[in-house]
């Protein structure tokens, strides 16, 4: 995971009060948001029916991203804290920083799919605190940045120290779904459930200090993305350092295979009164449809969160088409979505 | 159903239908025969129509309140009047938006919204209201569109009337004193609700593909009325410009009512428009009279118009529409007179309302462009469009009206329309047999006469049998139902219920891939927006793969948005097989042999090339329409030409 500016990790490491991480738990929801629109405009762009491993190795991320969001949401709310999900300052501009400063001013934008943008910005966005180098790399000097893991670290550390074991939110707004696995996504109740919770954070994201591997054996995400960065399957072999290597089979990728889509998109840049225009409209009102109706879920109505599934399908398929699509008088590009806070009038 | 009662607001702009059209060719079921191409944007036998990649989303668009008409007869159309005016008209947030779908490849005339949400707010995003629109039809098509129809493609309009149901009433509310009085005057927590759609673009013009205009009107609900039309008194077109071939001003719903002394006609769904976006740019002088003298004229090949001396009508007034070419956008097109005189009103009572024009070809007289039903006579049935499951058996509700009254001890005669032919294979027809609807007649059991209680109402039992694939390749059959009174309105016609009764299948507890193979394939090839972005519904290992997601979709209730099949189409049965095997997929093995497999499909006792009945014919014509290939539908240079 990224390095992020330390005053995040000290503000949580001096916190006296469980009200002193509310916001820092939004900042934590805010930023696991904020690489989803980055993976999805990569995924979407990869056309249909094509460049399957590609697909699934960025869904799979996403997915665990919105877990992740999820989660830092449920334990804002079992602190008795309020997650804010619905406004213009939770949506970053792209390109642009993430939230907290991460990465030292790393720009994440809204591109096609790249091997370059895997590794370039997918993977510098999910590097690890301590990265497990495999084969012919040497290790890294030990970073003396904070990371996000020691972010959800400290506030795990402070929880800790701070909750009683039984956390004080309201029970009825805890968040859990048919969609994730009831050991990854749990109603957070108590002090131990908010500790768990924050290590399937920390390790989903970054694999284990000793392996790529995540607590549910899968590889964590910056294995993932180096996977399909070096094109080929990472794997158990016991004659490597650390017991694995990119000895796997290929990941094909064709690239000709992938919507050339106009670097972050906006907008503003489809001209008035056009079809695209009218679809992009489209894309960007049910984005917000979708964040109004998680902040909803997030804030005492969880059941809705099945509503906002079917947003989200909503969005993907206004998403594709408009990567299919044309961008009116710019020559050989696609339009890309744009992702962007726009509140429709009537809302 | 009162949505021309006060207090009613009107609301005006764009919806979105994003329909999917692979499936607008019955022949496009046919698994055997699909090609990839039939996914591909294209007219005709061999082309998936204007919009192949679908996906049924319906929603509102630049929609918002235009004005308001209140109790006393006075209208307010300024934001300083009341808070709602100037807001916008908006669907669902925080959920999916709705779907519009068909009933069946074999019944397009008759699509429908489905889990509709409509939310009306301040300025600031506060709630004013919300509430969800009961599932509803296309009722009425009639043509709107005089000149354009070229650039959108489709001529024809619509009218969706229904209910909206399970209201929130936001506490900004309180500040409108017209949602103050709307909500002291509806019943049963409902609102009445009609929307007249229209100008809709099949083709890429404009910016306003997959756009249409919408005029609404929103308006208290009466608890014991119908959900899905109004129980108001009706006109009828029966005039046709030379150059027209059609008739226009077809059907408007009017209110009477005596203690306001009061007419409020709506023409929000039938007045003619210049363009596609619902301008009106003719001036010619319309006026509302009551007839002294009974009148039955309709157009027919013999009869283009009809024409009324002034001592034979009351005149009630001119509308008064000429001086804003936005006039139908920004009032709904309703127009109220109000304070009549008592002539008028005691005229009203048992006489026909008239639209008319003065004539130039007949001097000193009155061309009738459209007259009230003949003897006030309203009756219509409300779940009109059925989807049934063998062994189900439901009611169907009638309501019957005389000059806005209800009608008591009115028969009502209902009988299934004949048996449609197969189409063979021919150059019109290259892809597949196409088969022919309303048999077997021993599908649909049902009650052949019923008549109306004390209060106008009247319930048909409707069972729906065991039948075998009829059509072969398209899942149950199509029935079309018609009702009439003793006497039927040739200005209008009888009109029909519509049933999908699906096939015969027994659900199986553990089925096999093959099981469902064919279900899942004809899927995958009618709404490639599924197979294309989510997952290939033909490949079992794809739907393991989204297994999850599938289970969500295909277990959802049928007024839920995200419900699965979209169309709504699949039996219970074979939609829990379907489940059953999400739940425990068997890839290999043999699949069950279905019961009525073994039986004899129906045949069609319609010989091929019988000739459609007139009602039928009128069906084929607006499906072309529909599917934008009807080439035949030109610019009207002067709709009151030679009045």
């Amino acid at each position: 995971m990224l390095q992020i500016d330390s005053k995040y990790v000290e503000k949580a490491l001096t916190a006296n009060a469980l009200e002193e991480l509310y916001p820092l738990l939004q900042n934590a929801v805010e930023l696991e948001h904020s690489t989803i629109p980055p993976y999805l405009t990569a995924m979407f762009s990869l056309k249909p029916g094509t460049n399957p491993v590609q697909r699934q190795i960025i869904h799979s991320i996403v997915i665990e991203e919105m877990l992740h969001m999820t989660i830092a949401a449920n334990i804002l709310n079992a602190l008795g804290g309020t997650p804010s999900i619905d406004h213009a300052d939770f949506v970053p501009e792209y390109p642009g920083p993430l939230p907290m400063g991460i990465g030292k001013g790393l720009i994440v934008g809204l591109e096609k799919y790249s091997t370059d943008v895997v590794k370039n910005v997918f993977m510098e966005i999910e590097e690890p605190e301590n990265p497990l180098v495999f084969k012919s790399l040497t290790l890294a000097a030990m970073p003396t940045f904070s990371t996000i893991g020691q972010f959800y670290q400290a506030i795990q550390k402070k929880i800790d120290e701070l909750a009683p074991d039984e956390l004080p939110g309201d029970k009825s707004k805890q968040v859990t779904s048919s969609f994730f696995p009831a050991d990854e996504l749990f109603p957070i109740y108590t002090k131990q459930n908010a500790i768990d919770a924050i290590n399937i954070i920390i390790e989903q994201g970054e694999g284990t200090s000793t392996s790529p591997l995540d607590q549910e054996d899968e590889l964590a995400h910056y294995y993932r993305f180096e996977e399909l960065y070096k094109g080929k399957r990472l794997v158990k072999n016991p004659d490597a350092p650390n017991g694995y290597s990119f000895s796997g089979p290929d990941i094909p990728f064709t690239p000709d295979n992938v919507f050339p889509l106009f670097p972050n998109t906006k907008t503003s840049m489809l001209p008035a009164g056009s079809e695209e225009l009218n679809r992009m409209n489209e894309f960007n009102t049910s984005y917000y449809s979708l964040l109004a109706g998680l902040h909803v879920t997030f804030n005492g109505q969880p059941g809705n969160l099945d509503n906002t599934v079917g947003v989200m399908y909503d969005l993907k398929l206004t998403a594709q088409k408009l990567c299919g699509t044309a961008f009116p008088g710019k020559s050989g590009y696609t339009i890309g979505p744009s992702f962007e806070f726009i509140v429709p009038a009537g809302s | 159903m009162s949505y021309l009662h006060a207090p009613r607001l009107i609301f005006t702009g764009d919806f979105l239908s994003d329909v999917s059209t692979v499936n607008n060719d019955p022949a496009h079921y046919n698994n055997n025969t699909f090609q990839p191409n039939f996914q591909e944007p294209g007219q005709g036998a061999t082309n998936g129509w204007w919009n192949p990649e679908g996906g049924a989303v319906f929603d509102f668009q630049n929609c918002s309140v235009k004005q308001l008409f209140l109790p006393d007869g006075t209208t307010q159309a300024s934001p300083s009047d009341d808070i709602i005016i100037g807001q916008a008209v908006v669907g669902a947030e925080g959920r999916p938006t709705g779907k519009m779908v068909d009933l069946d490849p074999d019944a397009q005339t008759y699509s429908a919204l489905w889990c509709v949400q409509i939310r009306i707010c301040t300025a600031n995003g506060d709630l004013l209201f919300k509430g969800d629109i009961a599932t509803t039809s296309f009722r009425d098509l009639q043509p709107r569109q005089l000149a354009g129809a070229k650039r959108n493609g489709q001529p024809l309009g619509a009218t969706w009337t229904s209910v909206i149901t399970n209201i929130t009433w936001g506490e900004a509310a309180e500040k409108s004193a017209f949602l103050r009085t709307l909500r002291a005057t509806t019943q049963g927590n409902m609102l009445a609700i009609n929307m007249n759609p229209f100008g809709y673009y099949y083709n890429h013009n404009d910016g306003r593909f997959s756009l249409g205009r919408i005029i609404g009107s929103i308006g208290p609900y009466f608890e014991g009325e119908p959900l899905t039309f109004s129980p108001s008194r009706r006109l009828y077109g029966i005039y046709q410009a030379p150059n027209a071939q059609r008739t226009y001003f077809s059907i408007s719903n009017f209110l009477v009512e005596q203690d306001q002394k009061r007419v409020s006609v709506d023409f929000g769904a039938s007045m003619p428009v210049s363009d596609p976006l619902g301008t009106v740019t003719y001036n010619q002088d319309l006026r509302l009279a009551v007839s002294k003298v009974p009148q039955a004229g309709f157009i027919s090949e013999y009869t283009q118009a009809y024409y009324i001396l002034p001592e034979d009508m009351v005149e009630i007034g001119a509308m008064n529409y000429q001086s804003d070419p936005n006039w139908l956008n920004q009032t709904g097109g309703i127009v109220s007179f109000s304070d009549l005189p008592d002539e008028t009103m005691d005229t009203l009572r048992s006489n026909q309302l008239l639209l008319v024009a003065p004539s130039d070809s007949v001097p000193g007289h009155f061309v009738i462009i459209a007259r009230e039903a003949i003897d006030g006579l309203v009756a219509r049935a409300d779940n009109f469009v059925l989807r049934l499951d063998c062994g189900e058996a439901l009611k169907v509700d009638f309501y019957a009206y005389r000059w806005g009254v209800p009608l008591p001890n009115e028969t009502i005669s209902i009988s299934l329309q004949p048996p449609t032919p197969d189409t063979p294979l021919s150059a019109s027809n290259p892809i597949s047999v196409v088969y022919g609807n309303n048999f077997p007649a021993d599908g649909l059991a049902f009650q052949g006469q019923i008549t109306t209680d004390g209060q106008g109402k009247a319930q048909m039992p409707l069972t729906g049998n065991a039948i075998h694939s009829p059509r072969v390749y398209i899942d149950g059959q199509i029935y079309s139902i018609n009702y009439q009174t003793a006497t039927v309105d040739p200005a209008f016609g009888p009109e029909n219920l519509v049933v999908h009764l699906r096939d015969y299948f027994q659900a199986l507890p553990n089925p096999v891939w093959d099981d469902i193979s064919e279900i899942m394939t004809q899927y995958s090839n009618l709404y490639p927006i599924m197979s294309k972005y989510v997952a290939n519904l033909a490949d079992p290992y794809a739907l393991i793969e989204k297994k999850h997601i599938m289970l969500f979709a295909f277990s959802r209730d049928i007024n839920d948005t995200m419900h699965m099949p979209v169309t709504r189409d699949l039996s219970d049965a074979k939609r829990n097989t379907i489940l059953n095997w999400l739940n425990n997929p068997q890839i290999t093995g043999s699949p069950t042999v279905q019961k009525g497999l073994s039986q004899l499909a129906a045949t069609n006792p319609a010989v091929p090339g019988t000739a459609p009945t007139k009602k039928q014919a009128e069906y084929i014509e607006a499906v072309k329409q529909k599917n934008g290939s009807f080439p035949g539908f030109r610019d009207v240079l002067n709709l009151f030409e030679n009045l």
